[in-house]
């Protein structure tokens, strides 16, 4: 228990000195871990507790997740997003997947490293967005969509990966009936959910803690994934008072996400067999992929090479996402890797979204210096 | 000048229109609390910004329909188009030592003026709807409302008391 409270307090030393420097907090949470746990002092250890509250942490991002897919919205302009997104799909995955198996991974490790290499981070991305003034770019646009587009990708990756051996008609049927009852409460309900939410007193809180709670128990018992029945009930109450239910799940989610990342970094062990080279090509190829994915976006959706550097630019952040991949699928070698990178990335990515109008300019100003003759050529 | 408005997932309300001489505008309400202003010159790649709280942004917002700001007395118009283009000002006021001690009644506010005193601020509190036997001290500040020349007659009835 005295582990847990000193991770707990690191976390919120480095929280606030990541606000201060405007820096994202999870590569900082997950360094936290490594250097606390079994890879460093050895000081915290993942036990019971940790294990409840990092669970809390997933099923409370997954949540968040369904609450803002906003499907009725993609499907109003759906050639923008399909363009860009599966651009990002095929280039990032492709390579992420290629490399990873390359280097030796068997295939499903592969899969996964890919798809942790693909998926960016929605919140550091936007927070960044925000941050840094660049909303009235016509590229946030585009990148917006792109995390939008991952998201559906990333459902439909996990239900892939948690059907596992099962039978796939029944698992479907299991499933469809799941989301079906939900709907049904999210439509006959509406009434009743939204006077619950609009109480002043305890009720709402405790009412979406225990939504999702119950959700993901009762999934356990009839056997499907938590992690669908979880995201799909964030969409289906989406459907009722999106807004009330985001502001009483941000609570929890704030808190055991933060321990959801501090100890993935308590379990990540470097004795694990993954060589240096190994991690350090990953990481290199996980800001190469996005280049070239951005470059390619930014020319078929814009028509602009300086666009795509742009989009770049902003969506190099990998973190939360990854991070639940690891932890559900991965195998231990698979969370060292997915750690540095989200590390790496993150760092990186803050960097780069700082700086982009500053290196659009110089690129700008480097073109006009090295193409005088041409410019005098067309005077004439 | 049309006004497009566009809902972005995870970031908030965008509302752009460009003006006649070809500027644009933007404004974003996002999640996180805050308003964001970009302005973008005609001809110009790269646009300016400028992030405000919510209190700042109507601020701001008082400032554009034309109301006066003084540095620690501010007025805000309003104008009601259903009610005949009514329009009504509030305006704060500090009280001055000249006037200290004296009740509403005694200054006979509304009748020599018009205008009524509906708050006072006092030390950080709100005293809302004063009686007539209210007593101001030197440093309130008081919240009036009335008409732009009612208003006007007020600040010169009080600094020549």
């Amino acid at each position: 228990m005295e582990g847990f409270i000193i991770a707990l307090f690191v976390c919120m030393v480095l929280a606030l000195i990541s606000k201060y420097l405007k820096v994202p907090a999870i590569p900082f949470y997950i360094l936290a871990g490594v250097v606390l746990g079994k890879a460093g002092l050895g000081i915290v250890h993942s036990n019971e507790i940790s294990h409840f509250f990092s669970e809390m942490g997933l099923l409370f991002l997954l949540f968040f997740m369904g609450l803002e897919l906003k499907l009725d919205k993609m499907i109003a302009d759906p050639s923008k997003l399909l363009t860009s997104g599966l651009i990002g799909l095929a280039v990032d995955m492709g390579i992420g997947f290629t490399a990873a198996y390359l280097l030796g991974f068997s295939l499903q490790e592969a899969f996964i490293i890919g798809t942790a290499f693909y998926i960016t981070s929605t919140a550091i991305v936007i927070t960044s967005l925000i941050e840094n003034r660049k909303l009235m770019q016509r590229e946030t646009e585009t990148i917006i969509w792109l995390e939008v587009f991952e998201d559906i990708v990333l459902i439909i990756i996990i239900a892939l990966l948690s059907m596992g051996n099962e039978n796939l008609l029944f698992f479907f049927v299991k499933i469809a009936l799941a989301l079906g009852v939900m709907y049904l409460i999210a439509h006959y309900g509406k009434e009743f959910l939204i006077s619950l939410l609009d109480r002043g007193d305890e009720i709402p809180l405790l009412f979406t803690f225990a939504a999702v709670l119950i959700t993901a128990s009762l999934s356990i018992f009839i056997g499907v994934p938590e992690t669908m029945m979880v995201i799909a009930l964030g969409a289906a109450l989406a459907t009722t008072d999106p807004e009330a239910f985001e502001q009483h799940a941000r609570p929890f989610k704030d808190v055991f996400l933060v321990m959801f990342f501090v100890f993935f970094g308590v379990t990540i062990d470097f004795s694990t067999g993954v060589d240096l080279f190994t991690i350090v090509v990953i990481c290199l190829l996980a800001v190469v992929s996005k280049l070239i994915s951005g470059l390619l976006i930014g020319i078929a959706v814009h028509g602009s090479a300086l666009s795509g550097l742009e989009i770049w630019a902003n969506t190099i952040s990998r973190g939360e996402f990854s991070i639940a991949l690891a932890v559900l699928y991965g195998s231990p070698v698979v969370g060292t890797v997915v750690a540095v990178l989200v590390i790496f990335t993150t760092l990186v990515g803050a960097f780069t979204s700082k700086y982009s109008t500053w290196m659009r300019r110089a690129i700008v100003r480097l073109g006009r210096r090295s193409a005088p003759p041409r410019r005098l050529h067309l005077k004439h | 000048m049309p006004l497009r408005s566009q809902n972005l997932p995870g970031i908030g309300t965008k509302y752009e229109f460009s003006t006649d001489k070809g500027d644009t505008v933007a404004i974003f309400f996002t999640r996180t609390g805050t308003v964001q202003m970009y302005t973008l010159q005609q001809g110009c790649q790269t646009p300016s910004a400028a992030e405000m709280t919510p209190m700042e942004a109507r601020r701001l917002g008082n400032i554009l329909t034309g109301a006066i700001i003084e540095a620690d007395q501010e007025s805000v118009e309003i104008a009601f188009s259903a009610l005949a283009d009514l329009r009504i000002t509030l305006h704060t006021l500090i009280i001055p030592a000249s006037i200290d001690g004296k009740t509403i009644e005694d200054l006979q506010i509304r009748a020599k003026t018009g205008a009524t005193v509906i708050a006072v601020s006092r030390h950080s509190m709100n005293i809302i709807n004063p009686p007539a036997s209210f007593v101001f001290e030197a440093g309130d500040t008081a919240l009036v409302i009335g008409e732009t020349d009612q208003i006007k007659k007020l600040e010169r009835e009080i600094s020549v008391e």
